[in-house]
Parts: C-alpha cells; structure tokens; sequence
C-alpha cells in the first residue's frame, strides 16, 4: 500500500500549516506565559472600564449594597486577554478563516526545551507536567493558609488576626484545596500517563487539554486576589445568603470557582473520549489497568457533575452584579436553591477526589505484593458503583439546613448504600495483601497509609451520615477531621505516592529515597497527631470557622497546632526532595525501576515524542505477576497489517459517516 | 504535503497503518465527543430547569411571579423559536444530501443555518435589552435573565462552530463526497469533516430541544 501525503499532516482541509514564520520571531513576541500575562493585565484594566461604563446607573445589587459587575467583567476579559495571550485562540481564528491549522505534533516538532513548560503546550506529557508543577504550587499555597489558621487556633482568646480575617483564611484554604486539588490527580498522572497505559500515541482533544490545565493558574490568581479586597466569608462552600451579601472577594471566589468547574469539565471530557477511543488493540475493557479505570469513573463525575457547579456559581455572580434574585429569599429566590445546586456537585466532587487515589494504590500494591490484583472486576465495579451512587447523595449536606425531614432517611440510606462499593475497594487490597510478601518501598508505604487513613474517615463518615449522629456533630471539627481523613489521608497520601511511583517514569530521574522515607514517616505520624484529636475537639463541641474557642480545649488544641506544622515540614521535605533530584543532582533512572508489568512502563524513561515507536498490541493484563507463564503485557513491535486488522473491521457505522 | 518516498516500503506501510488507526480513532471521538457534550449540556441546563421548578414550587413570598408581574414578550420568544427549530431542520436536512453526495445543496442549507441561527442570537440580544422587568423583580424574571444569556452563547458557539464548518469544506472537492478520493489525505480530510459534521448536527438538534423546552417553561406554563 502506498501513500502520496501524509494524512495526519491534512487533519485539517489544507494539510499543514506554515508554522515556520512563528519560529522566526523574537522569543519574547512568541505566545508563552509572559504574554498570557500581558493579555490578562490589558484585560482586566478594559473589563473593569467597560463594566463602569455599561453599569454607571445601578448602583446595588440587590441585597450587598454594592455593584460589581466591573469586577466580575475585569476577572473575565482578564481570563480571556490571558488566553488570548498564551495563543489558545490562534487555531480557532484560523479556523474560521478558513487557514490551515497545524496537526499537534507538528506543532510540538516547532517547540521544544524548556520553554515549551511555559506556552500552550498540546503534549500531553508537557501539559501533566504543567499540572504537576502548578498542583504543588497550589498544594503548598493552600497549605500556608493551613498554617496560619492553626497559629491562630493555638490560642482560645489571643488572636494574631481579626475574625473576618480568620474566615477568610479559611475560605482560601478551603476552596483552594478543594476547588485546585480536584484535579491534583486526574491532572499530572491522568494526562502524562493515562495514553501511555492504553498504549495511545495521543489525546483526543490536545487543545482541550492545554485548556483545562491553563484556566488553573487563572482561577488560582483570581481566588487568591481575593485576599486583597476583603476576602469572603462563607468558607468553600458559599452558602446564600451570605455569598450574595458578602464584600466583594466573594466575586473572585464564584469566578475562580465557575472556571475551575469549566477546567475540569473539559479534563473530564478529554480523558473519557481518549480512553473510549484510542485504546491500542487488544487493550479490551478487561484489561485497563485501575488507574485508568478511575479516571474513567472520575471524568463521568466530572462531565456530569461540574456543569451544574458552573450553573450555580453563574446565578450567584448574577445575583451579585445584574441584580437578579435567585438566592434572595424576599424577592422570589430561595438560598436553599443555591445549597442543591452546589452539593449536587459536591458530593460527587468528594468521590472526584477519592477515586483517582483508589486508583493510585490499586497500581501500586500489586507491583509490591509481586501477586496479582485480587478482583480485578470487584474494583472496577466498586469504582462505578462509588461513582453512580455519588449521584444521589448530596442531601445528606443539608440534614440540618432545611431538608424536609421525611427526605432524611432516603439520603441516609443512599449515603450508606455507597460503604458497600467502597468496601469492594478494601476487599481488593485485603486480597491482594493476603499471604504477600510486601516490599516496603516509599510508594507502597503511600499506598498502605492510604487504606488506614481512609478507613478511619469512611467509619466516621459512615457514623456521620446517620441523621442523629449528624445532627450533633454538624459543623464541628469532628466533620472536619472526618473530610481531612479521606481526602487529605487519602488523596494527599495517594498523591506523594505516586510522585515517588510514577516520577522515575515520567522525568527519567531518581527521587532520592531516604528524603521519601523520611518524608512518608513523618506525614504519616505528624497527620494522624493533627486530625486524629481532632474528632475530640469536634466531640467537645469545637465548632469549625470560629476563631475562639472553650479555654478547657487549649492543650488539644495546641498539640493539633504543632503538629500541623510539623506536619507542613513534612510536606516541606518532599518538596526539597523533588528539586533536589528532579533539579540539581538528576540521578538518571532506569525505564522499570519495580518491575512492573504496566504498559507505561515498558518503554524509556522518560517516555519519548509519540510515547511508542509504533503502536502496540496488547496481549495480556497489566497484573499477572508471580503468574507462570504470564505472557508479555504487549507486543511493542507488532508485524504490519496486525494493528489494520484491528480496525478494519470495525467500520464507520458508529462515527455516522459514510465515506 | 510530505513524500514518504525515501523510507523503505515496510515503514511506509506502517505508517499508513497507524495514521488509518488515529483516523478511525478521530471519527469515533467525534462521535463520543458529541454524545458526552449532550451529557454535559444537558446537566448545565438541567441546573436552569431546576432553578425553575424550585423556585415556582416553593413560590418565596409569594414572588415567583408576584404582583405587577410583566410576562416576557411572546413575539420575541416565538421568533426567536422558530429560527432555531428552521435553523436546526435546514441543517439536518442538508446533512442528508451531503451524505447523499450533494456537497453544494449542504453549503446552501448551512449558510441558511448559519444565518437563522445569527438572526436568533441577535434577536435574543435584542429582547434582553429590552426586557419588561427587573431582573430581580421576582423567581421567574430572575430564571429568565438567567437561563436566556447562557443560551445565547450556546446558539452563538454552534453558529461559530457551523462556520468553520463551512470553511473547511470549501476545499473539499464535491467529487470527493460522491467517489472514493484518489489519496487516502483527501479520504481522511472528507471523512473528518462529515464526522464533524455529524456531531454539529446532534449538538445543534440538542440544542433546538432545549430551546423548545425553554420556550415552554418560560413562555407557555
């Protein structure tokens, strides 16, 4: 069979485009983050212009006394001057132009070093990397606040800060951890790894991709420009009628909040099509390793799910600038109206942090237990199941905030219901850790400290999902200790576990062991001495977001306090770890440091341009260790004609296309 | 246009090989692609039908029309309706004869499309400027200055996305929609753009369904 033009070079109705001009220029004239900075700069001066102007005659809205709707117009025409400066639009103008637009490798081809970290990068080994780098920003950012709201908890009467202040430390803390950390996962190791371990050579939507990951820094800037007028009251959540009333950081919150929700929206999006789709023959549905299978379950969550967080966080920046009354109870609105709309993605946003990191250990135990994943078919329909009921949950949020009582027992019901398909979960690690000879490595210690951590927030969160239990302990710092047990014990833990898993793979480097032994030790203790008391003070009656508190609780409280920042030292240390080896001594890795039999690990480290030399076909699971006879996870070098047949009698009768 | 005459025959092979591999595997995406956007849309909009029914149901203060209440205007929305749903059939219409082989009679009814679909995004501007109520006067009037902007957007992304369309099938030869194309770029490029195609399509009927919807909500109940 011959070939006259390249035909991925013709994606688009020209075949490629010229994209040697683009390198002739200067660099600083070259789409990158300095001139993404510029265009949100420019933007933000000529929204805020153009929504005095468009607003001068109103001066309220319709309970906070103030009109910002130049604020919100600034925080948006910056995220689009922002994207227009980093050149998101540049394919799209051409597009509707009628010019060619360049494939994405092509493009990639144009670009490489360093630089390429900085600019809308549609590789998608660059863009996890971009997430990696930015979900430790974020993390660290969070985590400062953390601090500061532990320094001032040290004291029951002594304040280092004013009380609005305090909330508002804890709304940054809150919604950063929550809003940024959504994709803490699905981000770094969804994207760099997730083709490789399906054996794809692409994405389905590279310009999605870079997308989702470049509204991050935007939200990220915006939420934290909060700070500098006033902040917000409300916490994450931002409850009405408080967030209608409140000053005008709480614009910047339902700002970032919304393009977070666009973010991973889209991450969701890519992800699902890409795994539906560019599977490599023979990876069957039977065979996706868990970890893709909770990105699977995860971007449902996230397509399904944020657009209604989307839907909310528009009708409260609306009720805040154009004067509708949506939450406004006296004018024909309801504040519990806004309560639905954001745990209707809430609680699904919980599971969107829990599954990635069932997927993270569900990889990693069985590389170090040298056995096969037990119920390999019991995890995945944990996962599903997880996923599915964390539709009909959200309620449970609201037991004491108005629910009509009758509702409560069906929440409850349905939010027990979902310890079922999470203890599938367990009962996989149980398997496959039974009669195992465990190798105690840095990731596996992660992974083992994730299923003890987790198990003390899912028996608290099962005890709280109980009406009468929630009934007393709402809005004390029991639930807060039971939410940090599963998403910072189980994320967090899953997160640094698979830095020091997938790292070697996805940077060819060593990360320097003892630093991660060190580091694992002390998170593990250092976390389990801040949260664990914690259920006390809530039992004691602490409640959450009060910066006082009764003079008896002073000892626990200060223990919490140290060891929290001990705690952030510990966090500390990973991250002199990470550039330690990743910067300054790059001890060079080989490609299968553990053995494993994952895809992704079955080429260099890290992987090269276009991930294989040529597709693979896979032949076998990626769990069958200590199997006799275990057949090779894929054929990285397939005859001719193996990878056609694949498809060729698939047809087009389900893309509706008839050639 | 790269040659691929210098490699040897077996990597050439393969490299049709996999280049016809990402191609069926682009078709698919689109086609799950548009499937996943209906989802997505259908739960963004989901939020307005439940901001809807919500705030009629429990009728606050007796507001969720309340006294003095201004209906919004009946000729507006009928307008706006029927150039969606025209808008939304001339496509779908014409998405048949390209499939039939009639690439002009598709270029026809898309500009048709395009321009229905701009007209009701302009007449829609139009009525949100001229509302008879306050945004914030009641539940309803607050639903409506919601639910309508968002699907101005989306009427006036799809018109974007039809007119890229029409772009990119310009150089399409109209031959190539009624005989296999004498190179497998041109095959791809053609099978490329009538899965886009497809999808826009399903999109744009979604959407004319939502709008139909919406216009029952608002202006008839």
């Amino acid at each position: 069979m011959s070939i006259d033009i390249e035909p991925e070079k013709a994606q688009e109705p020209a075949g490629s485009g010229p994209i040697g001009p683009r390198l002739a220029r200067p660099w600083w004239m070259r789409p990158a983050m300095h001139t993404g900075i510029i265009g949100a700069i420019l933007g933000y001066f000529i929204g805020h212009w153009l929504g005095n102007f468009l607003s001068w005659e109103y001066a309220r809205n319709a309970l906070s006394d103030m009109n910002d709707f130049p604020l919100v117009l600034g925080y948006v025409i910056a995220v689009v001057g922002w994207l227009a400066g980093l050149g998101v639009f540049n394919d799209l103008g051409r597009q509707i132009l009628g010019k060619p637009v360049p494939a994405a490798e092509e493009e990639e081809e144009a670009f490489g070093g360093v630089a390429r970290y900085f600019r809308f990068s549609l590789d998608h080994k660059v863009v996890g990397i971009q997430y990696l780098v930015g979900m430790i920003i974020y993390f660290c950012t969070a985590g400062l606040f953390a601090m500061a709201i532990r320094t001032e908890l040290l004291s029951p009467s002594y304040h280092i800060m004013s009380s609005s202040a305090y909330l508002m430390v804890v709304g940054e803390h809150g919604t950063m951890m929550m809003m940024l950390m959504s994709s803490v996962v699905l981000g770094p190791f969804g994207n760099y790894l997730m083709p490789l371990m399906i054996g794809s050579k692409r994405m389905a939507f590279p310009r999605l991709e870079a997308l989702s990951f470049w509204l991050t820094p935007a939200a990220f800037i915006i939420l934290l420009s909060s700070v500098l007028i006033g902040g917000f009251p409300t916490g994450w959540t931002g409850y009405a009628p408080l967030s209608v009333q409140a000053m005008e950081g709480m614009d910047a919150y339902a700002v970032a909040f919304g393009l977070m929700g666009i973010s991973i929206c889209l991450a969701g999006f890519n992800i699902i099509v890409t795994v539906i789709n560019y599977r490599a023959p023979g990876m069957r549905w039977s065979r996706l390793p868990m970890f893709v299978w909770s990105m699977v379950t995860v971007s449902f969550l996230m397509v399904l799910a944020t657009p209604v967080l989307i839907g909310g966080m528009y009708l409260l920046i609306l009720d805040r600038t154009v004067q509708t009354a949506n939450f406004v109870n006296t004018l024909g609105g309801s504040s519990y109206l806004y309560e639905n709309l954001f745990w209707f993605f809430g609680h699904p946003e919980v599971y969107i942090l829990a599954l990635p990191g069932f997927g993270i250990v569900s990889e990693i135990i069985p590389v170090f237990c040298r056995k096969p994943l037990f119920g390999y078919r019991v995890a995945g329909a944990g996962m599903i199941g997880v996923a599915l009921l964390s539709f009909f949950v959200w309620q449970h949020h609201l037991f004491v905030s108005g629910i009509n009582p009758e509702m409560r027992p069906l929440f409850m019901l349905t939010t027990e219901l979902i310890s079922i398909p999470t203890g599938f979960i367990y009962l996989v690690a149980m398997g496959t850790f039974w009669k195992a000879k465990l190798r105690l490595t840095v990731p596996m210690l992660f992974a083992l400290a994730l299923y003890f951590n987790f198990l003390i927030g899912g028996i608290s969160g099962v005890f709280l999902s109980d009406v009468p239990a929630d009934t007393t302990e709402h809005g004390s710092f029991f639930v807060m200790a039971h939410f940090h047990y599963t998403i910072m014990g189980g994320l967090i833990f899953a997160f640094f576990g698979a830095c020091y898993y997938w790292l070697p793979k996805m940077m060819g480097i060593k990360l320097n062991q003892k630093l991660g032994y060190l580091h694992f030790w002390t998170m593990f203790i250092f976390f389990n001495s801040t949260f664990l008391p914690l259920f006390a003070v809530g039992m004691a009656g602490q409640p959450r977001r009060v910066f006082e508190y009764a003079t008896n609780l002073t000892p626990l409280n200060d223990w919490v306090s140290i060891s929290s920042f001990l705690l952030g030292a510990s966090i500390l240390i990973f991250v002199i770890n990470f550039i330690w080896s990743t910067v300054i001594v790059r001890e060079r890795e080989v490609a299968n440091p553990w053995n494993s039999r994952g895809l992704e690990w079955q080429v260099a480290a890290p992987p090269p341009p276009g991930n294989f030399e040529h597709i693979p076909v896979v032949l076998s699971g990626p769990y069958d260790y200590g199997v006799k006879d275990a057949p090779a996870v894929a054929d990285l070098h397939p005859p001719v004609g193996v990878v056609s047949a694949s498809y060729a009698s698939a047809g087009t009768a389900s893309t509706g296309v008839e050639a | 246009m790269a040659e691929q005459t210098t490699q040897p025959p077996n990597e050439l092979d393969r490299a049709a090989e996999e280049a016809g591999f990402y191609h069926e595997a682009a078709l698919n995406a689109a086609w799950t692609g548009s499937r996943f956007a209906i989802g997505a849309l259908a739960f963004l909009y989901g939020a307005f039908a439940f901001a809807y029914f919500y705030l009629r149901s429990i009728n606050s203060e007796g507001r969720w029309k309340g006294s003095g209440y201004h209906a919004p205007q009946m000729g507006y929305g009928v307008t706006i309706l029927v150039l969606v749903l025209v808008s939304a059939v001339v496509q779908y219409a014409g998405l048949q004869r390209i499939k039939a082989g009639a690439k002009g009679a598709w270029q026809a009814a898309a500009l048709v499309a395009l321009l229905l679909g701009t007209a009701a995004v302009v007449v829609q501007i139009l009525q949100l400027l001229s509302l008879p109520f306050q945004p914030g006067s009641s539940g309803f009037s607050s639903v409506f200055t919601d639910t309508y902007p968002v699907l101005l957007v989306s009427w006036l992304a799809a018109m974007l996305w039809l007119e890229i369309l029409v772009m990119r099938a310009r150089p399409l030869t109209a031959i190539s929609f009624l005989e296999q194309p004498p190179t497998y770029a041109e095959a791809f490029a053609v099978q490329r753009f009538q899965s886009s195609l497809s999808a826009f399509t399903l999109v744009w009927n979604f959407m004319a369904v939502v709008t139909l919807f919406f216009f029952l909500l608002f202006y008839v109940l």
